[in-house]
């Protein structure tokens, strides 16, 4: 019986550290055609997060051209800095970060105040990641049908909390990664995504009622 | 019903799915959560809300990825043209360097030598020697740093 257990339980283990042991091996994989700035790799790797990359710099920058900007630009950098990458961790938590801090150094060029001082409710800062009086990214790419119900009130949501939610839900991340990607303390990322959660909930019985 | 139990249900619903709870601690929610409709609705609206962020869909823009690819491609082509011309600035820095440091007797004894022979002192042919050291390196330097900050322009203006 003791055996048995064992045996079932070690299966899962051994099948989760051989997962993580191809994961690593891939993103070194990854790191060693980064530094090569294999053509092939690239266009790959393009094809393969355009939709992630352009999703999340849409909840940034709140505009459909500069996310597209951004997204060139994010592919640019990751060619002349592909060396950086050293596959510790995913690929995608250091692309996001390539792509917020282009958003950032932006914004920062524009002589606007740091995109973390411009949404960290916690600091009391303003709230809205664009101007106030503008359409927020999500109301402006929902269908009109989806600017009703469940989806109308994920809009309502501070997009500093929707990027957390955004970075742990939709992509995935770790919490250690997301912590990477906005360079913040991982206290802070949890407490973001524990206000996030309360926020979801809360614009949906708003929605609701 | 215990009312300090509702406050804990809430804290491990949220905290399930952001960064785990413990076993015991999944029993003693399941085992709350068939008891207390309340309780139980809440999860449901979070696993709701959570679904609804998940499956919402963006649509790309046409051919995003194709000129992004052009791009790149464009921008690495430049990148392998400008290689040589930095690994001949790097071969031309260490080259000098290992010169400097094996004609470095010889040129010390040149310049104590002409300075002798014009008559200055003995601290103006050795400033003399350390620049005629450190001028090469000095150049390599500020071409690098020159470099370098032409790319950081480039990089930060996005089109």
């Amino acid at each position: 019986m003791s055996a048995t257990f064992t045996t079932l339980t070690a299966a899962p283990s051994r099948s989760i550290l051989l997962f993580s042991i191809q994961m690593a091996e891939d993103n070194k994989a990854l790191a060693q055609g980064l530094k090569r700035r294999d053509p092939d790799l690239l266009d790959h790797l393009i094809e393969q997060y355009q939709y992630r990359l352009f999703r999340y710099l849409l909840y940034l920058t709140s505009s459909r051209e500069r996310a597209e900007d951004f997204f060139q630009e994010t592919w640019i950098r990751v060619l002349e800095r592909g060396h950086q990458y050293d596959g510790k961790y995913k690929f995608e938590a250091w692309l996001f970060r390539i792509a917020r801090n282009l958003v950032i150094d932006w914004q920062r060029q524009k002589k606007m105040q740091s995109l973390d001082a411009l949404t960290d409710p916690e600091e009391g800062a303003p709230i809205e990641f664009a101007a106030q009086n503008q359409p927020s990214p999500l109301h402006l790419v929902l269908t009109a049908e989806e600017k009703t119900g469940v989806h109308a009130s994920l809009d309502r949501i501070p997009p500093v909390y929707r990027e957390v939610l955004v970075l742990r839900f939709q992509e995935e991340l770790g919490l250690e990664e997301i912590a990477g990607v906005l360079a913040a303390p991982l206290s802070t990322v949890k407490s973001r995504l524990y206000r996030g959660l309360e926020a979801l909930r809360g614009a949906m019985q708003g929605g609701a009622a | 019903m215990n009312e300090n139990v509702h406050p804990r249900a809430e804290k491990l619903i949220a905290q399930e799915r952001v960064e785990g709870i413990s076993q015991s601690d999944r029993y003693w929610l399941a085992a709350h959560l068939r008891e207390c409709p309340n309780c139980a609705q809440m999860a449901q609206q979070t696993n709701e809300a959570l679904r609804a962020l998940r499956g919402m869909a963006i649509p790309l823009p046409r051919g995003l990825a194709a000129r992004t690819q052009f791009r790149v491609q464009l921008r690495a082509q430049e990148l392998r043209e400008r290689e040589p011309k930095r690994r001949l600035l790097w071969v031309m820095c260490a080259m000098s360097w290992a010169l400097g440091i094996a004609t470095a007797p010889y040129v010390w004894r040149a310049f104590e030598w002409a300075g002798e022979r014009i008559g200055v002192p003995r601290l103006v042919w050795e400033m003399g020697f350390g620049l005629w050291w450190t001028i090469p390196a000095l150049i390599a330097a500020a071409v690098v740093l020159m470099e370098n900050l032409r790319l950081a322009h480039e990089n930060n203006q996005p089109e």
